[in-house]
This record gives structure tokens, sequence and C-alpha cells, in this order.
């Protein structure tokens, strides 16, 4: 990686102002407002992008030439895009200095998107976001509405401060980013919260066994114990809106006493 | 008097219109977060619900819909054009007729939860559905967006805020119609036979084993069925040994 990758500190070249990178940044939180199946993230990144632009090419004409270079299909996690546009950011001054061609900022992106959004994925919705709830719900008994701020506090504390990370050293690292988040150790930090989410909802499954044995019922307890053993291993041959009404007519019968 | 405070709730029907477009805007803002703005997870049932339940004037029975409701959906990811149901709409709706209901009788209860959500459940999938047709809108605003930028207009991806209109107003009618039936609930509320009630209560129990087997098949690892296990069997030994303790 060149010096002038790590630090864009050319004198010359036409720069964003802090108060236009900040304007990105907010728009990015709205990069799905108008997700679609064609282009998925096209227009938000686009809108996004546009403060930006709008420093770079005073010029109308050639400020909607580089809104269409944005206008073409993007799709990755909307947090890790963050870090895309930090770069396309930076690209694009070089871009407007003349030290790269514009087919960079659509390689950067082509290049950066799909992993990205493997990570993102992988880190947020499927290990971070069920490990945040979990930890909320199972303190529910105890914090009562707590459990909202444990929930929001767990999840966007590492959200928004990996979001704004990830944008400002895109933006200062551009194609360097790569080995920035790689150090990151995303997988291992991943592998942990789903540990730690599955201990949590196993003991989230014990709390209601007990819940139902409450009050010497223990065939309650057997009923709701065999109920999710039984759904665990039926669930994924099964709709959930069809399991939801199995559920609720079966405590129905059960609990007027029909069997 | 009496009869019309147990269906409209104690301050009468003109209320149940405030609380119509109470829920409208929260329910309104919600779809939009999910997806389209921020992404904060205040969308979620365990935040959305019991948000709403404070707005309607029951936080804690908000909270009551919102906890197993959050478990039911916690598995589901909107990976790429893989869309989940929608647990938002769902969750907004059901607060919003469960609540205004409790509120008009005994207070937001597994009866009513049960009654509510048997009710309403149809609407995660219907929620897809919407968002499938506003994903088919958002295709036409890009498309009118490369169009304008192709002519001229360096402005034209602003166009991308007009994409959280359709989720925006659909969440809202509905979450304001739910309110508004929210007296019908409360009247099958009052009439249900004890032995129907015993029933519901029961579905109420069986939905939680539901939602804790959800939250189980929601952690994408092999070995969360064995670590699940794990942390059942050390809260059952907690439980155990505070049983001992206290005796």
């Amino acid at each position: 990686m060149s010096d002038s990758l790590v630090q864009p500190a050319n004198a010359a070249r036409r720069r964003v102002s802090k108060l236009g990178l900040a304007k990105v940044f907010w728009r990015s939180l709205f990069l799905q407002a108008a997700w679609n199946p064609q282009g998925m993230q096209n227009l938000g990144f686009a809108y996004a992008l546009e403060p930006a632009l709008g420093e770079l090419h005073p010029d109308a004409a050639a400020r909607a030439q580089a809104a269409l270079r944005h206008l073409e299909f993007f799709n990755c996690h909307p947090y890790l895009a963050a870090a895309i546009l930090g770069g396309a950011v930076q690209l694009e001054e070089r871009v407007a200095s003349g030290e790269a061609p514009p087919e960079s900022v659509t390689q950067f992106k082509r290049a950066l998107g799909p992993p990205f959004a493997a990570l993102g994925d992988g880190f947020f919705w499927l290990a971070l976001r069920p490990a945040a709830a979990l930890a909320a719900a199972i303190s529910e008994p105890l914090l009562g509405m707590g459990c909202l701020a444990v929930f929001l506090l767990l999840y966007n504390g590492v959200h928004l401060s990996s979001r704004l990370w990830l944008f400002v050293r895109g933006y200062q690292l551009a194609e360097g980013l790569v080995e920035e988040v790689a150090r990151a150790q995303v997988p291992f930090a991943t592998t942990l919260l789903k540990a730690s989410g599955a201990v949590l909802a196993g003991a989230i499954a014990a709390r209601a066994v007990l819940l139902a044995g409450l009050h010497h019922r223990p065939w309650h307890a057997l009923l709701v114990g065999s109920t999710i053993v039984a759904a665990a291993a039926l669930l994924p041959r099964l709709r959930l809106w069809i399991a939801l009404y199995i559920a609720l007519g079966l405590g129905l019968a059960l609990g007027s006493g029909l069997f | 008097m009496l009869a019309l405070a147990s269906v409209f709730g104690p301050q009468g029907p003109l209320h149940l219109l405030y609380l119509a477009a109470i829920a409208a805007l929260i329910g309104g803002l919600a779809a939009v977060e999910r997806k389209g703005a921020l992404q904060l997870m205040l969308s979620r049932p365990i935040v959305l619900a019991p948000l709403l339940g404070w707005a309607l004037g029951d936080a804690e029975g908000g909270l009551m819909l919102g906890v197993p409701l959050e478990l039911l959906f916690l598995g589901g990811v909107n990976l790429g054009g893989n869309l989940p149901d929608n647990e938002t709409l769902l969750a907004g709706a059901v607060t919003s007729m469960v609540v205004p209901a409790g509120l008009a009788g005994r207070g937001t209860e597994p009866v009513l939860a049960a009654l509510g959500l048997a009710l309403l459940a149809p609407l995660a999938v219907a929620g897809r559905r919407l968002e499938r047709a506003s994903e088919r809108r958002n295709g036409e605003l890009a498309a009118l967006a490369l169009e304008r930028a192709a002519g001229g207009d360096p402005t034209a991806a602003r166009l991308n805020l007009r994409g959280l209109l359709l989720p925006f107003v659909a969440t809202a009618s509905i979450c304001a119609l739910c309110v508004l039936c929210s007296p019908l609930l409360a009247a099958v509320r009052r009439h249900c036979p004890h032995r129907l009630e015993l029933g519901l209560e029961g579905s109420w129990h069986v939905l939680w084993a539901l939602a804790a087997a959800t939250a189980i098949r929601a952690i994408r690892d092999a070995r969360a069925p064995a670590l699940a296990t794990f942390g059942a069997l050390a809260v059952a030994a907690m439980a155990f040994a505070f049983r001992m303790l206290v005796r």
C-alpha cells in the first residue's frame, strides 16, 4: 500500500469538508430507503454521496455524471457499507483532482461489496442481534422495562461505534481498508456471540419450563418442555405462522381440558 | 355508560381516535426504521411493543407482548433479496389492538394477548408481501432517478427518501385500524366463557415454549443445541439450588 493511499494529504487534491463528510455519514443511515431488486442499494448510495459530490464537482453536469456512476448496482450490509462510502469519498476526491480514473470508484465498490456483505450479515444479523435480544429477554423478569436499555445499549453500542469507525477508516484508507477490517477479528467475535446466544436461548427455554411448572403443575412443565424440544426439531420444516397456530391450538385444547 | 367503558375504555370513543393517531405515528416510524432508515433496532418487537404500549397507556402490557414476539421472530433475517416475515407490522398491530382493549377491561393479560395474536398473526406474512410491493415501487423510483441523472439532474438521488413513504403509510394505517377495532376485541374478551379463558391462557404458555424453541433455532450454529442444553441445565441447577437454600 502506498503512502498516498494511507495519507491522502496531497495539497493540490480537492477535499470534502468535515461538514460534508458528516452529511455523507448521516445520509448513509438512509442507505436502504429505496432498496429495490434491480439496483439494491444504488439509490441510497448515490443519495448518501450527494453532499460530497456537490463539494467536489461545482459544475452541475459533472455532478450529475458522478451521481450516475453511483446509481449502478450496489449491495452490501447496510452497516459495513459505511466503510465503502468512506472509501468512495476518498476515491471521488482523487477523481475530481485528476489523480484517478472514474472507473476506480466502481471497481472499489464492486470488489468490497460482496465480502463486506457476508461479514456484516454474519456478525450483526446472525450473532449480535440475537445475542443482544436474548440478553434483554433473560433480564426482563429482573429489570422490567430496563431490558429495553440492555438490548439497545448492547446492540447500538457496537453498531454505531463500528459504523462510525468504518466510515472514518474507509475515508482514510480506501483500498487499505481490507487489511484493517481483517485485523478486527470479526469471525472470532461472531463465534463468541453465537455461543453466548445459544446458552441464553437455553436459559430462556428452562425458564419457560420452570414457570409452567410453578404451583405444583409438573404436567404443565412437561408439556412446555416437550413442546420446546418438538418445535426445535420441527421448525425448519414448518412455516412460523403455521407453527404459531399449532401452538395456540394445542394450548387451547390442553388448557380448556379437551384432552 | 359502564358497558360503553368496558369496550371503549374509561375515556370513551373520542380518546380512541387520539390513540389511533399515536399508534399510526409510532407504527409508521417503526416501519421506516426497520429497513429504510437508521436501523437502530427500535422497530424490533422487544422495543416497539413496550414503547407503543407506553404511548397507548400500558408499557408493561406492551412488554408482555414484545418479549415472546421478539423470540418468535429472532431468526428472521433480511439477506439480500430474501425477505423474512414482517415482525414490526405484527408487533405494532398486536400492541395497537391488545393494549387499548386491555385498558377497557382487566389490563393486558395472557388471554387477551393470545386472542389478539391468533387474530393478527397473518399480518406477519401480509407484511412481507407489502415489503415486496414497496420494493417494486422503489425499482420505479431508481429507474426514474437514473433517467433524471442521465438528463443532467445532479439531485436525482434525492428520490431515495420517497421509498420511505409506502411502508410508513401502510403500517400507520394498519396500526390505527387495529386501535379502532380494539373495542371488538374487548367485547370478545368480556364474553369469553371460563373454559375458553383457561384454554387461551394455556395457549400463551405453549406460545412461550414455541418462542424459546425458535430462539434456539435462530442461532445458526451447529453447536447451538448443545450449548442451549448447557444453558438450560445451568438454569435448572440454579433454580434447584435456590429452592434448597430457601428450604
